[in-house]
């Protein structure tokens, strides 16, 4: 019988000041340290602190019944030590009581997966040696900055010695196929889990979107919705960005509500169950390949990294970053390497997307500038600050 | 509908974007079946109006110009050739009177219930309508019958002329609406909708306090302030006037309506951009050079850039009273290798300028639109525009910063220049975005304007 995974991104970048072309050569702070601390204490009063006690009020009440999985970049760690550390706490907890699950990915959010294979392998490690720290529990399943994901990313995981990858379930890729079968990877055979982006994005992007019937959307309406998925199906991957619970949905929407009553509401259906990632890839032995050989992730209706490296300034600045590489890492400066490691973050890149229309105003919700033009000159000058910082 | 339009200026022969405007707008209304009798103080010849009847303040036609721009080869089934009526080439005072007395009582329609505003109708009748004189331009005996040498040596001189020759030379029209366009054609609207009760919608493309900041001159604010109360209804360009109207002429919300001013797309830039022999950046400033139009930022910026950008070349293409001042600060910067003044241009020149250009620059201290930056895209150029402009409301894809700060403009060149990047990606984006503002729209909401004041 078909099990439901519950996993929930956390993330905040370094965003960026306005860096001004005339401030390079003087030492200026590349980050906006005041608005960093902002949207972290606002993130984690409005979502980490009340979402992770329905979430560890849930774990409480129904046991070994009800289970989640987190990942937590490197970044978002660091930011919660520095301004929410009672946020970090209550993560903590949650990762105390043994029941859920932590992913590893790439420290710092980065697009290192497609740029460079030795950064990619650094951050992982990383990754997974601060949550080991930070949180006492050593990832063993992955998921790629934003879903990224093709055959060779898998393989690159496998060589890692994950057990799970995840990745979305994009109809480029699945066509006719249903994203809640068991597939692996193509080539390394590592399993494979997807998000059934329909359902996830339910909750995501509409659930206080519209009027009418049916909305907002509740958690038994919800649980009606899964009961249609055919029995045979091995698990459903509800897969969200964790600030969408009283962030990006406020908590007048009655999201939070929503939260706390999705274990109930689904464990009352017969025969359904909560999975993790790392527990879902040993469910089934049988599982069908699923070549990938083009990248995808959850971004955008492209659902591809389009919405990252899709127009030339993005090109531009991810080329001229990664270019600096090897002289950072010759350099040995850890402040460097560090801005540099930042700088990858994907959502530098993700606000200076040019998309009209609905990914647009995704685009621009997210982003700390007013145009992606003026995202791209504050990146630009900062790189051009760390380049001469560099010779 | 019959329209009749006073304006101040038609293309080819223009000072600034206000006679471009009105060239897109009344091409976009005419499609549309709009009838319009257009009025100028002068015609120079060579005006492409086929669209309407273009005729000067003693309503002598435009001669009919071999190039209309293409407009009535487009627009075959569009009547094109109106023969001018003559008209009583000289009225007595009593002449004057009876007419307009024939014409109150004609007045089928009361275009309100409530009597036309005291202030207005006593300015009238005492002829004193704030600094303009009326009377003296009513009952002079010979109306100017020639109009002589470009205007400018006295402004209300030539606003008291239009305004009697208005009066007397085009009352008898038929119109349904009366439609003036900005504060030099006020005087003769508001009296020609007294006169003829009908209905007076006024179109603001700048105000004095855009043109002159804090030294506004008293007399023409002040035409300013009675056109905008006698009207029925007044059209501004962008929300940043409507803003102004309400701060500092105290114009109701409820009473104005924002039109942005459009932009026909053009074609054959490609030839421009392959003739492109300039073996240097060239950054653009086009315009008057006035103090509404930020020349002396423009300087400033550039001094920012040139450090970084050593092949770089600064052309200020215009003139205006602030001219030869910014020429001697150039000098006492040392810049002069690299800048350029090739004064007013226009015509071909302007294409070849706008085209040749790798950024066009507006740091206006005060632009209630901006249209020089529409055309700048349409000839492929990116544009760079102050946030104090109208046409930064409707243009997601140019860069933008306040005019003050000469530090982020010329940050914003200077990336601009060192990546071309940046450069194509906004002009790929501002070219579909320049699509979409087109004066049909425009068109579309000023007809709604009429339909509204004429019922």
């Amino acid at each position: 019988m078909p099990a439901v995974s519950l996993y929930f991104q956390v993330h905040q970048p370094f965003r960026l000041r306005k860096f001004s072309f005339f401030e390079a050569g003087t030492g200026a702070n590349y980050f906006d340290e005041g608005l960093n601390e902002l949207v972290m204490k606002r993130a984690a009063e409005r979502c980490y602190l009340p979402a992770n006690e329905i979430i560890l009020e849930a774990l409480k009440r129904y046991g070994g019944d009800f289970k989640v999985a987190f990942s937590i970049t490197g970044t978002a760690l660091e930011q919660m030590q520095l301004y929410a550390p009672k946020a970090l706490d209550s993560f903590r907890k949650i990762a105390d009581t043994g029941q859920a699950e932590f992913l590893a990915e790439t420290h710092y959010h980065s697009l290192s997966a497609l740029y460079s294979h030795t950064e990619f392998v650094r951050q992982v490690q990383m990754h997974r040696e601060t949550v080991r720290d930070v949180l006492g529990q050593s990832p063993v399943s992955f998921r790629n900055t934003e879903l990224l994901y093709s055959d060779a990313i898998a393989q690159r995981a496998a060589e890692l010695g994950f057990k799970a990858i995840l990745a979305e379930g994009a109809d480029s890729v699945l066509g006719w196929r249903s994203p809640n079968a068991a597939f692996a990877a193509a080539g390394s055979g590592i399993p494979l889990l997807l998000r059934n982006y329909r359902l996830s994005d339910d909750i995501g992007f509409r659930f206080g979107h519209a009027e009418g019937p049916g909305r907002p959307l509740t958690a038994k309406e919800f649980a009606q919705r899964l009961s249609t998925i055919p029995a045979d199906a091995d698990t459903v991957g509800i897969f969200l960005d964790y600030e969408t619970f009283g962030e990006h949905q406020h908590a007048e929407s009655t999201i939070l509500h929503f939260l706390s009553e999705l274990p109930k509401a689904l464990l009352s259906m017969p025969s359904w169950s909560f999975t993790t990632p790392t527990e879902s890839a040993q469910r089934s032995n049988r599982r069908d390949p699923l070549p990938t050989p083009q990248v995808t992730s959850w971004a955008d209706a492209a659902r591809d990294a389009s919405a990252w490296n899709g127009n030339s300034m993005q090109q531009s600045c991810l080329s001229r970053l990664y270019a600096l590489e090897n002289r950072v890492l010759q350099l040995g400066d850890a402040q460097l390497l560090e801005a540099w490691a930042r700088l990858q973050a994907s959502d530098h890149v993700y606000y200076i997307s040019t998309k009209a229309g609905a990914d647009g105003s995704v685009h621009s919700y997210f982003s700390p500038f007013d145009s992606p033009y003026d995202a791209f000159i504050a990146f630009m000058n900062v790189v051009r600050d760390l380049e001469k910082r560099l010779e | 509908m019959k329209i009749l339009m006073l304006g101040w200026e038609y293309p080819p022969h223009i000072a600034g974007g206000l006679g471009t405007a009105c060239q897109g707008l009344t091409w976009a209304l005419a499609e549309q079946g709009v009838s319009i009798h257009f009025v100028v103080p002068q015609l120079f010849g060579g005006e492409q109006a086929g669209h309407m009847l273009l005729t000067d303040q003693l309503r002598r036609a435009a001669a009919p110009s071999a190039d209309d721009g293409g407009w009535s080869r487009r627009h075959a089934s569009f009547e094109t050739t109106r023969i001018p009526a003559l008209l009583q080439p000289y009225w007595s005072p009593s002449q004057y009177n009876s007419a307009a007395q024939a014409s109150r009582a004609a007045r089928v329609k009361p275009k309100s219930a409530v009597p036309r505003d005291d202030k207005v109708a006593k300015a009238l009748i005492d002829g004193e309508v704030y600094g303009v004189d009326l009377i003296s331009a009513l009952y002079r005996e010979d109306f100017y019958p020639e109009v002589s040498g470009p205007y400018g040596e006295d402004i209300f001189r030539e606003v008291e002329r239009f305004t009697g020759n208005v009066i007397t030379r085009i009352a008898s029209e038929e119109f349904d609406v009366i439609h003036a366009h900005d504060w030099m054609t006020f005087p003769a609207a508001v009296a020609l909708s007294q006169l003829t009760g009908k209905p007076l919608v006024v179109h603001v493309h700048s105000l004095e306090r855009d043109r002159s900041g804090l030294y506004v001159n008293q007399q023409i604010e002040q035409i300013e302030r009675f056109g905008l109360e006698a009207a029925d209804r007044v059209i501004v360009v962008s929300h940043y006037t409507k803003r102004m109207l309400e701060q500092h002429h105290g114009v109701p919300a409820e009473k104005v309506t924002v039109i942005h001013n459009g932009i026909y797309p053009r074609q054959a830039v490609q030839d421009y951009k392959i003739k492109k022999t300039w073996p240097r950046h060239v950054v653009l400033f086009l315009g008057r050079i006035t103090f509404q139009k930020g020349p002396g930022y423009f300087v400033d910026i550039a001094s920012r850039v040139i450090p970084h950008i050593p092949d770089v070349l600064f052309v200020m293409a215009g003139s205006g009273d602030m001219l030869a001042g910014i020429v001697e600060r150039v000098e006492e910067l040392h810049l002069q290798n690299h800048f350029l003044f090739p004064g007013f241009i226009q015509g071909e020149e302007l294409e070849e300028m706008f085209s040749i250009a790798d950024l066009y620059v507006m740091p206006s201290v005060s632009e209630p639109f901006g249209i020089a930056a529409l055309e700048a895209i349409s000839f492929e150029t990116p544009a760079i525009i102050s946030k104090q402009s109208g046409v930064a409301e409707v243009l997601d894809h140019a860069l933008k910063a306040d005019f003050w700060d000469v530090d982020r403009m010329a940050d914003m060149i200077i990336n601009a220049l060192l990546h071309e990047e940046l450069r194509h990606e906004l002009m790929c984006k501002a070219r579909e975005e320049v699509k979409r503002l087109h004066w049909d729209a425009a068109a579309q909401k000023t007809i709604a304007v009429y339909q509204d004041v004429a019922l």
